[in-house]
């Protein structure tokens, strides 16, 4: 076989950096001595130093992490119910209407959904003074509805494949049904349970818009506060902190793929 | 049947005191509108091997189901071992079932696969232990005893789902298509085995299969099912030998047909005249028919003598010609054309090394068969 042509080669470099440059040089001017963002002024740690005094932005870390873990997992659950009634149940009325209401939170705006929630929030406070006030509560809640959509898609393929005499099996072999469920059905999908509730994870960590909207005092995701940060000038340890974000996804991806590396190899 | 001659002991379908093990009663399974299983009854015995042999969307894996649990009977009743199965969930019965895709639990090694049903049952931990390591001697995978399902091969794991299967000791298995996805040296290997399996263990079989020729060496009896209803029920000798109508008789194993009129009619013997011949067919048993009748008579491939020379010791004898000749090593098959246009099959045992090259494509023939050959089918 011939290798690619030299057209090909270009194309790639060029898609690679169009890519990776940015990050790249976010990477390399977290290092920066210099207080400017845009002039070299040797190397230094000091804006990692300057991060880790910087008790705003830990505190934002420590609740953007508390709520994408939470948030992440209430979305997993709700997901795996979700597409247990879309795949497993007979046919039923609304099911196409359940299955296109599951998926809405996918194709809809964020401010939407973000606006829809917190006019939500406020009209649940007035009439059944639940939840009081917003802050980590309503984020969680928020968080949890969108990341259920892609963690219902996620688990729900997975399902589809899955050979319902498998749990058929574990039955006529004497388990009931529940213990069929954690014996059998659980380990199977469970991998779909992992990629769902890393996806969840992630866009919990990621969202700015809709955690804007329904936050209140007290509450700010590190979105939040790189994006209050940013609009008074990028100040260099908001690079630092990138950069640490970047080595622990890269590290995770790293060993997710390891991972998967070994799995097929036993496969 | 009056063909048979009748021992209880090994037949006790032929003893009107042996109370039958299954019970399907006027069973009937509807799927909405449509009729999967159609008032089926069915009595199955202590030891046997009963095949459920019917073409795909019969309604034999259903049955099955409803054997197991697995689906609801619309109406009717299904007994096992005395005990009315209505209401009773899958894991309540006294049966097990191996899948046809075997449906091992992927994440789960041979040995745990096949220690789930135990420990469901409560057992204590060493017993586990001994019944499953003697399951797994039995059906030889000692070797494997570690190894996940997908490190094994097709055959591998067709036994993972057997010792599964068998290792509650259960009183009825039920077996669908289980030599499915085996290839055929395979396959026959796996026949015997588990007719072996099956004596030694006294278990009752209930097997789903397309496959004619796995049910006519597995099966002590054969129930053919089209159409969501069985059809005909008999040892493979009676099904094969004596087909109760034209779609068993064509179901199982080849045939050819002529389709005709009874114009003779007596207690030991019929004479149809039939347009396909030029000449009247003789049948050496008696029909419960009328003279003037529309009848069709089966005839096997084997049970025809195929000559160059005219046949004077047969009852019946055709002229044709070879229109195809299929040479399958222990026999030819010849397709012979009449002069009526319609094409006979004709299988030749190949006795001797030069045999099978005397004769060949648009030789002239003599295609002959005996009185006690034919059988009278109904339509």
């Amino acid at each position: 076989m011939r290798g690619p042509s030299t057209f090909l080669k270009v194309m790639g470099l060029v898609g690679f950096i169009f890519l990776y440059a940015p990050i790249i040089s976010l990477v390399v001017y977290s290092f920066n001595e210099s207080k400017l963002v845009t002039v070299w002024g040797g190397f230094s740690t000091k804006w990692y130093v300057e991060l880790f005094r910087d008790p705003q932005i830990l505190e934002a870390a420590w609740v953007s992490l508390k709520i994408a873990f939470i948030s992440a997992t209430l979305a997993i659950i709700i997901g795996t119910v979700a597409s247990f009634v879309l795949i497993r149940f007979k046919k039923f009325r609304s099911k196409a209407l359940l299955s296109m209401m599951i998926t809405a939170p996918l194709v809809m705006p964020e401010v939407i959904i973000g606006l829809s929630l917190l006019l939500l929030f406020v009209a649940m406070e007035n009439l059944i003074g639940w939840p009081s006030g917003r802050g980590m509560l309503t984020i969680i809640i928020a968080h949890a509805t969108f990341g259920s959509a892609y963690a219902a898609v996620v688990i729900q393929s997975r399902l589809v494949d899955m050979d319902l005499s498998i749990e058929e099996a574990a039955l006529d072999l004497g388990a009931k049904p529940l213990r069929v469920f954690f014996d059998i059905t659980l380990p199977i999908i469970a991998p779909a349970l992992m990629s769902g509730w890393l996806l969840s994870f992630t866009l919990s960590l990621d969202d700015l818009v809709i955690a804007s909207f329904v936050s209140g005092p007290g509450a700010s995701t590190l979105p939040m506060v790189i994006f209050s940060k940013v609009r008074l000038g990028v100040s260099p340890d908001v690079n630092a902190l990138a950069t640490i974000i970047i080595g622990i996804v890269s590290l995770g991806i790293i060993v997710a793929a390891l991972q998967m590396n070994r799995g097929k190899k036993n496969g | 049947m009056s063909h048979e001659n009748a021992t209880p002991d090994t037949q006790p379908w032929n003893d009107p005191k042996a109370v039958p093990f299954l019970q399907v009663k006027n069973v009937t399974k509807k799927f909405g509108t449509f009729t999967a299983v159609s008032d089926v009854s069915l009595d199955v015995y202590k030891g046997e091997i009963f095949c459920l042999l019917g073409g795909s969307g019969c309604g034999k894996s259903t049955l099955l189901r409803m054997l197991s649990g697995f689906e609801d009977v619309t109406s009717g009743q299904i007994i096992i071992d005395g005990q009315d199965q209505a209401g009773v969930a899958p894991y309540a019965r006294q049966t097990n079932m191996m899948f046809q895709s075997y449906a091992l639990f992927p994440h789960m090694t041979v040995e745990k696969n096949i220690a789930y049903g135990l420990k469901r049952d409560g057992l204590p931990r060493d017993e586990v232990a001994v019944r499953v390591s003697e399951m797994i001697s039995l059906v030889q995978l000692d070797k494997f005893a570690n190894r996940k399902p997908h490190q094994l091969s097709g055959g591998q794991q067709q036994r993972v789902a057997l010792a599964r299967s068998l290792v509650k000791k259960p009183k009825l298995l039920m077996l669908d298509e289980p030599l499915g996805a085996l290839d055929k040296k395979l396959r026959e290997e796996t026949q015997f085995e588990l007719m072996e399996i099956q004596e030694n263990l006294g278990v009752t079989f209930v097997v789903v299969t397309h496959d004619q020729e796995e049910a006519m060496t597995l099966s002590s009896r054969i129930g053919v099912m089209t159409d969501g209803q069985i059809v005909q029920t008999g040892t493979p000798h009676e099904i094969y030998e004596y087909p109760a109508n034209r779609f068993v008789a064509d179901f199982i194993g080849s045939v050819n047909i002529f389709e005709g009129r009874i114009v003779e009619d007596e207690v030991d013997y019929v004479v149809v005249q039939s347009r396909e011949t030029n000449t009247d067919i003789f049948v050496a048993h008696g029909v419960s028919g009328t003279v003037g009748q529309k009848v069709a008579i089966a005839v096997r491939p084997e049970k025809m003598t195929i000559s160059k020379d005219p046949l004077p010791d047969m009852r019946n004898v055709i002229k044709g010609t070879i229109a195809e000749v299929a040479y399958m090593g222990n026999r030819s098959v010849y397709q012979v054309q009449l002069e009526s246009g319609k094409r006979v099959r004709v299988a030749h045992p190949n006795r001797t090394r030069r045999g099978a090259h005397t004769l060949t494509w648009e030789d002239e023939v003599y295609v002959g068969w005996a009185g006690q050959a034919g059988v009278v089918v109904s339509q």
